[in-house]
């Protein structure tokens, strides 16, 4: 049988065969063994028949066969024999989609010449008109294409039509009418969007314009499952572009969109105010001209007004649209729309501070921002007025609002001309800004406002003080002594004033020295440093501390890379000259505070040129000396642990970015520090030293950090390590110093042995005389030798761990030290900020993901079977490990991990640990609340057990009686208690939490009165949440 | 529906003037004159609880200072509602200011119920939402406060044509928790509480 | 400014002792408790849009009733003289009344106070297990009021029903036969919010108070109802009354209260009862002024009282209904906020009230002392109502604070005490109502 017979058979049995036949039919055509006539001689009959299905079907298939043949098979006759066949087929409205989809085939198979275009347009106008005659949406769609196609590839061949034959745009444009599917409209709007903005429609522009804008606003929904994706945003960006396409429209489009805007929902009147925006952004000068006035009038309700946040933005960028476009044009329209602008908002500033001259204000910044012309048309129309409005003003308050607008205003030339040190918009130009002749007046009023003004005027002179930031940095704007002048206030409120209220002001004016300092580095040297410097005694013979805010607003002005050398340099001469003075000792920690801060923030200034060693030479080494010094080159202070442990970071900043051969210096002299007595009769190595001769380890704990890994240690590793084991465990060292030695151990072990040569260093350690992990002989200070080692391994994924941590954790079952190594655990994984890569320490990145599957797994289920008295400490130790494991980690196992956490609440003080698996829960109940599942009771009631335990027993009579014996959780955990369980109302359906409704408002109500504010805080907001769970139908 | 506002264009007070806690805590507390700058420089955990010394509340050693509640907390809990009509706050509006709030204390020593009153200023005198602005600051007390408080909300002396009735109104206990069981009206309120701190 | 600070109290003759919290309480507010005329039961009205019904003997909860409201219920009546089944009113703010049934099983019929006794503390389990074999069934829905209702109440024959609404009006409805109420009467005389209607013991007369500061009470005229009296204005409370109370009937109170000992008394006081006689109860209110008062009929000529007494009004009336209700005396200020609620025991003629201040006060009735003209005037500065013919006082005989705590007491009443510690066949507890969700049990004994 012939491939239509099987085609026609297979088609309702089985599309797939059905289409494969057609493709062989084309195969066979290639190949020649069909010939074309023969093909279609063989159609003929089944196109007559009776049955209109069979009709569809047989077109189905030449549409399927043309769209199979490869290229170059069919000839040029035979395609315009084909062509006009198939548009012949058009009449018969059965298969109109095939029809289009044969032609769509044969176009791709070869150019067709302009009359064939127009005959298939013109015949399908004539045989399909109104294309929503057909139903169905697929029948529609592949003519939609169709015509698509011709109006991408033919535009002369249609706009020929249109321009001869005036009711073919008519007729064309209402062909389309009343189509519904997202798809196909996606499809019209881009054909439609070709006359509108390519040909001249002068009569017909209505027409167009209603045959599109029918649609606004979009408010379809696409379905969930929509295989086409079709999103209402594709719609109305496609709907947008047409009506932005043509000035023409504007007649119609104004008045029709302005009228919308009246809607209340605020779907429609965004889509308004961005159709507005793209039309006046697309649309030429001169049309707008026509309707900025109207435009201006009604848009501005929605700024002066806000009802919504958006809606006001969209109607911003309206307005600065409009400017945009006018300042193409000439200058009268643009003129002619700001007028209005700049009367309205004059009137505003009369009653300043209102929500409407706040208004006014973001308006006029908006739009000026567009360009230098707009800009300085603005500033001439408002600034006089502002200033006058300011000399008779009657309120400090109105004044503050007036200065609000003005610094709006000074912001608005910073965009547009830029500051001393980047562009604005308006690119490299001369600043031409009319601000500059209202400048002086500008900076007398706010001068004269920051520095006359009582100080309980905060608002107002935070204005002053921003507006005189602002202008010291619009770019070309002062002269360098104004800018000067603005500095000096600036450090006079640093220095001399009182501190008001929440020290806004002074904040504020350091942060401004800051930045002036980022635009005008020289000035700020010149003219805030000496005044500084003169403010920074030598010696503070009177114990004031007045310097304390001088030496803070200094240190943060060495985060300013151009001055930072300037800031160190005088800090530390300033430092020199103190101890040589003998200042007090907190001066001197003073000035290494500040220098420390200095460094910290101008760091990356460290790192550029390795070799440099300027400050190594000026500051590391000189330090070094006064530590080990006991002459008088060494301050008393230097015997303070912690002002050690400053000395100590601060030349570790100075170190670590330093080249190898300048660190193996210090390496050398890592523990004698310069002082020439021998290594070995020093700590680590020697065990009975002085505790005084020991505090020296702090420092080399940080200089050993600050090390590269080739750095020269000064002595074999096999040696150092068990030295820094042993001489940790002794009793007499203070709690500074032991932790420096045992951190000292976890560097070496980290940095400075490889991993060839791990376990010959740590064998050692484990084999007796040490045994670290002997049972028998395990104590205190030896468990923290033991996590001290395993800090460093795990950071370099050593594959030691796996048998250590099994050890370790067979510990937790003992009696007497299983509960000292329980809370161990919250170490291993807490940040250190010594074992950073900052430090050159190996840190992997898989390490916390390691320790999680060594130990946690196990923790849980050796806990199910640990007697009653060893339980907790299965607790302690699993919060501990996961108080710091990211929580993506912990998911995995949360299932099982969720009633031992719920456990560790009702551990007796163990307050870290219940604050632990507070957070591991809060990041359950907000990562995975699916997890809780029928532990929330539990988990609420715990909750609220942990934050108010202070009160429930104690009802009767007096809400501040205490009644229970332990004493309460700290509140930092009542209050992360509370923000747990304010979470699992929020993540939680109403469903699950409604049952719990009631009892927690009530139960809240005591945590309400807990003793401290920030617990009560929380209370306030979690009762609030739980509150808003509301009782299904419970409205009306 | 912007015109039909009782007062489309309300005065707004800078929040740097509104009174806030920390005006008398942190820079006064401060002896050192500074901001505490350098504080952080040295981390603290290092020192401080190490878990070996067992359990240390060091850091709360302070626990049991008790922190009443004042003026300013009360202030706090509603001068962050927002004003119905406008996208700003009660505070920054001055409809609800600190000298207009008072609390007395248990008046009798078997007693502990105290009593907080909060005058409430409308930003114009025939605002006829003042009914619903006390309503949504009584409300949130009530959410926010102990038991062992007795919020009474009034408008201020002479700011409001009908003072007396809003007053009676929102100091009728059985009305107000009828109201709150108005789902239109509670959802004005929510809408004004959604901006609470 | 607050009385209990200017007027010295009285040391107390009496103290309150907490005799037990029904339980479980509930998570909600609750409103106001009524407790059965007969059986040993009290029904409380919750914010939670039930009703709670505990037993007295065992202090447990029996029922919840729920379902039939979309709002809090606000106040909740037991409908008197029902024969083998408990018929309860609702009042809620969602604007309808609701009435409920449960028939009786027939071991319990209409239980009386000695059968309990011997029923014991197990009384409680046995009514337990009832719960779920029989349950209150919602019978059927009041709707009329345009808004919350406030309160409600059952007139003393169980033919009337009286409520009353924020709408302002109070509405008396009688049941022509079960389920089917007819509205008799539609009173808008408040012009506030009607907050409480309270019947009269004998008469067919009802009081209600308002928002609106006053009082007024109804009966009926012919066939329509109408206003007969109103106290308000000077001589009323000038705030909000929220509560209102009649006494119980003077001829039995009489013999028990502290008239009860006719011998050693003074002509004056003699003839001070027989008025008393004529008036009939009094009426007790309470306040947002923070005082309680109570107000006394000025009676009429010999032939109107004669037929009041036996407590048939006279059909034929010769003259006006209208009534002239006096102020009778000022308790002593002890509440330092609004009280919401006093009762008026109908054994002891005590009088209990408590409020938004947590106390619990209770007062007592006396002669007043026969000192000289002077000394006689110190009963609280209640100059106002002082006149020759006062002859007696009210004294605080016992106090109680933070009764729930911290919260506000809603509802305060005499209830006939039925649980195994009883004293007395007659003893009476006070049960008091919470914003805590919690009733509570008082027992009032003399100090010693």
């Amino acid at each position: 049988m012939s491939d239509i017979q099987r085609y026609l058979l297979d088609y309702d049995r089985n599309k797939k065969d059905a289409t494969a036949t057609a493709q062989q039919s084309a195969t066979r055509l290639q190949k020649g063994e069909l010939k074309l006539l023969t093909l279609i001689q063989e159609l003929q009959e089944y196109f007559n028949s009776e049955d209109a299905a069979v009709r569809a079907k047989t077109m189905a298939y030449l549409a399927e066969v043309l769209d199979a043949v490869p290229q170059k098979v069919l000839s040029l006759q035979q395609r315009n024999l084909l062509t006009n066949f198939v548009l012949s087929r058009v009449e018969d409205s059965e298969g109109l989609g095939s029809c289009a989809k044969g032609l769509l085939a044969l176009e791709e198979r070869g150019k067709w010449d302009n009359e064939t275009v127009t005959k298939i347009m013109e015949s399908l106008l004539e045989n399909t008109f109104p294309l929503r005659q057909y139903k169905q949406q697929s029948e529609r769609y592949p003519i939609l294409r169709l015509v698509d196609t011709l109006m991408a590839k033919y535009r002369d061949a249609l706009r020929t039509s249109h321009d001869t034959n005036h009711t073919f745009m008519s007729k064309f444009i209402s062909y389309f009418e009343g189509e519904k599917d997202p798809r196909n409209l996606m499809v019209v709007f881009s054909i439609l969007r070709v006359p509108m903005t390519e040909w001249s429609i002068g009569a017909d522009a209505q027409e167009l314009f209603d045959a599109v804008f029918n649609y606004f606003p979009i408010t379809f929904k696409p379905p969930p499952d929509d295989p086409y994706g079709i999103s209402a945003q594709d719609l109305k960006d496609r709907l947008r572009d047409c009506i932005a396409s043509t000035p023409d429209f504007a007649p119609y489009a104004f008045p029709a969109l302005l009228d919308k805007l009246d809607s209340t929902s605020v779907n429609t009147k965004t889509d308004v105010l961005q159709a507005i925006k793209s039309a006046v952004t697309e649309y030429d000068p001169r049309t707008i001209a026509l309707y900025s006035i109207t435009l201006w009038d009604a848009l501005k309700f929605e700024i002066l007004n806000v009802q919504e946040e958006d809606l006001a933005e969209e109607a911003l960028n309206g307005l600065s649209a409009i400017a945009r476009t006018l300042s193409l044009g000439e200058n009268g329209p643009l003129n002619a729309y700001l007028r209005p602008i700049i009367k309205e908002c004059n009137e505003h500033l009369e009653d300043a501070p209102t929500k409407q001259s706040q208004a006014a204000a973001r308006i006029l910044h908006k739009i000026a921002n567009v360009s230098p012309e707009v800009l300085n048309i603005l500033l001439a129309g408002v600034l006089p007025n502002l200033f006058l409005l300011f000399q008779t003003a009657d309120t400090m308050a109105k004044r503050r609002g007036l200065l609000e607008v003005l610094v709006q205003l000074i912001q608005a030339n910073i965009d547009v001309y830029g500051t001393w040190r980047s562009l604005g918009t308006a690119g490299e130009q001369p600043s031409s800004s009319a601000l500059s002749q209202f400048q002086p007046q500008a900076l007398e009023i706010m001068l004269n406002g920051l520095e006359a003004a009582p100080a309980n005027e905060v608002s107002f002179r935070l204005v002053c003080l921003d507006g005189l930031l602002h202008l010291s940095k619009a770019r070309g704007l002062l002269e360098e002594n104004d800018v000067g002048n603005i500095i000096k206030l600036f450090y006079n409120v640093v220095i001399h004033e009182e501190p008001y209220g929440k020290g806004e002001i002074k904040e504020a004016a350091i942060n401004g020295l800051v930045d002036i300092a980022h635009q005008k580095p020289q000035v700020v040297e010149d003219i805030a440093f000496p005044a500084f410097m003169s403010q920074l005694p030598d010696v503070d013979s009177d114990q004031s501390r007045d310097y304390l805010p001088v030496l803070e607003a200094f240190a943060k002005l060495g985060g300013e890379e151009a001055i930072f050398d300037t800031v160190i340099l005088r800090l530390k001469n300033k430092f020199s000259a103190a101890v040589t003075q003998g200042a007090s000792s907190t001066y001197l920690v003073a000035l290494l505070s500040a220098m420390l801060y200095a460094l910290k923030k101008g760091s990356s200034r460290l790192e550029q040129d390795p070799e440099s060693s300027t400050y190594f030479n000026d500051i590391v080494l000189p330090l070094l000396q006064r530590t080990s010094s006991s002459d008088a080159s060494h301050p008393k202070v230097f015997d303070d642990e912690p002002t050690l442990d400053l000395v100590g970071r601060i030349c570790n900043i100075i170190i670590r970015s330093r080249s190898v051969e300048q660190q193996n210096q210090i390496a050398a002299e890592l523990y004698t520090l310069f002082r020439g007595t021998p290594q070995p009769e020093l700590a680590p190595f020697n065990t009975n030293t002085s505790p005084e001769s020991t505090r020296t380890m702090i420092v080399s704990t940080h200089l050993l950090a600050s090390f590269r890994k080739d750095a020269r240690l000064p002595c074999e590793i096999q040696l150092l390590i068990p030295s820094l084991a042993s001489f940790a465990q002794q009793a007499y060292l203070s709690t500074s110093v032991r932790l420096a030695s045992l951190r000292q151990l976890s560097l070496v072990l980290n940095k400075f042995v490889p991993a060839a040569f791990l376990r010959t260093c740590i064998d050692p350690l484990l084999n007796p005389p040490t045994s670290l992990f002997d049972v028998d002989t395990l104590d205190q200070s030896r468990i923290r030798v033991i996590f001290a080692c395993l800090k460093a391994l795990l950071l370099r994924n050593s594959p030691s761990l796996s048998t250590l941590y099994t050890q370790l954790l067979s510990f937790l079952s003992n009696p007497t030290y299983g509960t000292i190594v329980a809370h161990g655990f919250s170490t291993l994984l807490q940040p250190d900020d010594l074992l950073t890569k900052a430090n050159h320490c190996t840190i992997l990145g898989l390490h916390k993901q390691k320790s999680f599957t060594q130990l946690v797994p196990n923790i849980a289920s050796s806990f199910k079977t640990a007697s009653q008295e060893t339980k907790p400490n299965y607790l302690i130790a699993l919060s501990g490990v996961l108080r710091w494991m990211p929580f993506d980690l912990v998911v995995e196992e949360v299932g099982q991990l969720i009633p031992l956490l719920l456990q560790s609440l009702d551990l007796k003080g163990e307050d870290m640990v219940k604050e632990a698996a507070i957070t591991t829960l809060a990041y359950v109940t907000q990562e995975k609340p699916e997890a809780l599942g029928e532990y929330v009771g539990s988990l609420i009631s715990r909750l609220i057990d942990t934050a108010t335990l202070t009160k429930t027993k104690a009802s009767t009579n007096n809400a501040t009686s205490k009644t229970d014996s332990s004493p309460p959780p700290p509140p930092r955990v009542r209050a992360a208690a509370l923000r747990c369980l304010t979470l699992v109302p929020e993540r939680l359906s109403t469903e699950k939490v409604l049952p719990y409704r009631r009892q927690v408002v009530k139960k809240l109500t005591a945590a309400l009165d807990d003793g401290k504010r920030e617990v009560r805080s929380q209370a306030v907001k979690c009762r609030g949440v739980w509150l808003a769970v509301d009782e299904v139908g419970d409205d009306d | 529906m912007e015109l039909d506002k009782d007062n489309a264009n309300p005065t707004i007070l800078n929040p740097s003037d509104l009174p806030s806690r920390r005006q008398e805590s942190l820079v006064k507390k401060r002896d050192d004159g500074g901001s505490g700058l350098f504080d952080n420089l040295v981390p603290a955990y290092n020192y401080l609880n190490d878990p070996f010394d067992g359990p240390s509340s060091s850091s709360d050693s302070d626990y049991d200072v008790v922190e009443n509640i004042d003026e300013q907390e009360i202030y706090d809990l509603i001068s962050s509602i927002s004003d119905p009509e406008h996208p700003l706050s009660l505070g920054s509006l001055a409809v609800v200011n600190l000298p207009d709030i008072h609390i007395q204390p248990p008046t009798s020593p078997f007693s502990s119920v105290s009593t907080v009153l909060v005058e409430v200023t409308p930003t114009i005198t025939h605002c006829s939402l003042a009914t619903v602005i006390g309503l949504g600051v009584r409300v949130r007390l009530e959410q926010a406060l102990p038991p062992r408080f007795r919020v009474d909300v009034r408008i201020k002396k002479g700011t409001h044509s009908t003072d007396e009735a809003v007053n009676k109104q929102l100091g009728d206990k059985e009305r107000v928790a009828a109201a709150l069981e108005n789902g239109t009206l509670m959802g004005v309120i929510r809408k004004m509480l959604s901006t609470c701190k | 400014m607050s009385p209990s600070l200017t007027t010295p109290s009285p040391a107390p003759t009496h103290t309150l002792h907490a005799l037990a919290t029904l339980n479980p309480p509930s998570n909600s507010r609750t409103w106001q408790s009524a407790p059965h005329p007969t059986q040993p039961l009290v029904a409380t009205a919750c914010a939670d849009r039930t009703v709670r019904v505990y037993s007295l003997t065992s202090f447990t909860l029996l029922h919840t009733v729920s379902g039939g409201h979309k709002r809090s219920i606000r106040s909740v009546s037991w409908k008197p003289g029902t024969r083998g089944q408990n018929v309860l009113a609702t009042g809620s703010f969602d604007a309808s009344a609701g009435i409920w049934r449960r028939h009786e099983s027939s071991r319990q019929g209409t239980i009386g106070a000695d059968e309990i006794e011997q029923g014991g503390g197990s009384e409680g389990e046995d009514e337990k297990e009832e719960e779920d074999e029989e349950d209150y069934q919602f019978s059927c829905i009041l709707d009329g009021h345009e808004s919350e209702i406030k309160s409600l109440s059952w007139s003393p024959t169980g033919q009337y029903l009286a409520t009353c609404s924020r709408d302002k009006s109070v509405w008396i409805w009688e049941e022509i036969e079960d389920d089917n109420f007819e509205t008799v009467a539609v009173l808008s005389e408040h012009e506030g919010d009607v907050k409480c209607v309270a019947w009269h013991p004998e008469e067919d007369l009802l009081a209600s108070a308002s928002y609106d500061d006053t009082v007024r009470l109804y009966r009926e005229d012919g066939d329509d109802w109408c206003q007969v009296a109103y106290i308000g204005g000077e001589r009323g409370h000038g705030m909000t009354v929220w509560w209102v109370e009649f006494e119980g009937p003077v001829a039995t109170i009489q013999e028990k209260d502290f008239r009860a000992s006719k011998e050693g008394l003074s002509d004056a006081q003699k003839e001070w009862i027989q008025e008393a006689q004529k008036s009939g109860p009094r009426l007790a209110t309470c306040s947002d002024d923070c005082t309680v008062r109570i107000w006394r009929r000025t009676p009429k000529e010999t032939a109107e009282t004669e037929s009041r007494n036996t407590g048939v009004p006279s059909i034929i009336r010769s003259f006006s209904v209208d009534e002239d209700w006096v102020a009778d005396a000022i308790l002593p200020r002890q509440h330092e906020r609004a009280v919401y609620s006093v009762s008026w025991s109908r054994r002891t003629g005590m009088i209990v009230s408590a409020g938004s201040d947590g106390k619990v006060v209770v007062y007592k009735e006396r002669w007043k002392s026969q000192a000289p003209n002077g000394t006689e005037a110190d009963v609280d500065g209640q100059k106002e109502v002082e006149s020759e013919r006062q002859k007696t006082e009210w004294v605080v005989v016992a106090e109680l604070f933070s009764t729930h705590d911290v919260f506000e007491i809603n509802h305060v009443c005499w209830v006939r005490r039925a649980d195994k510690g009883r004293k007395s066949e007659d003893e009476e507890v006070i049960v008091s109502t919470g914003d805590d969700g919690e009733v509570k049990v008082w027992t009032l004994e003399e100090s010693s």
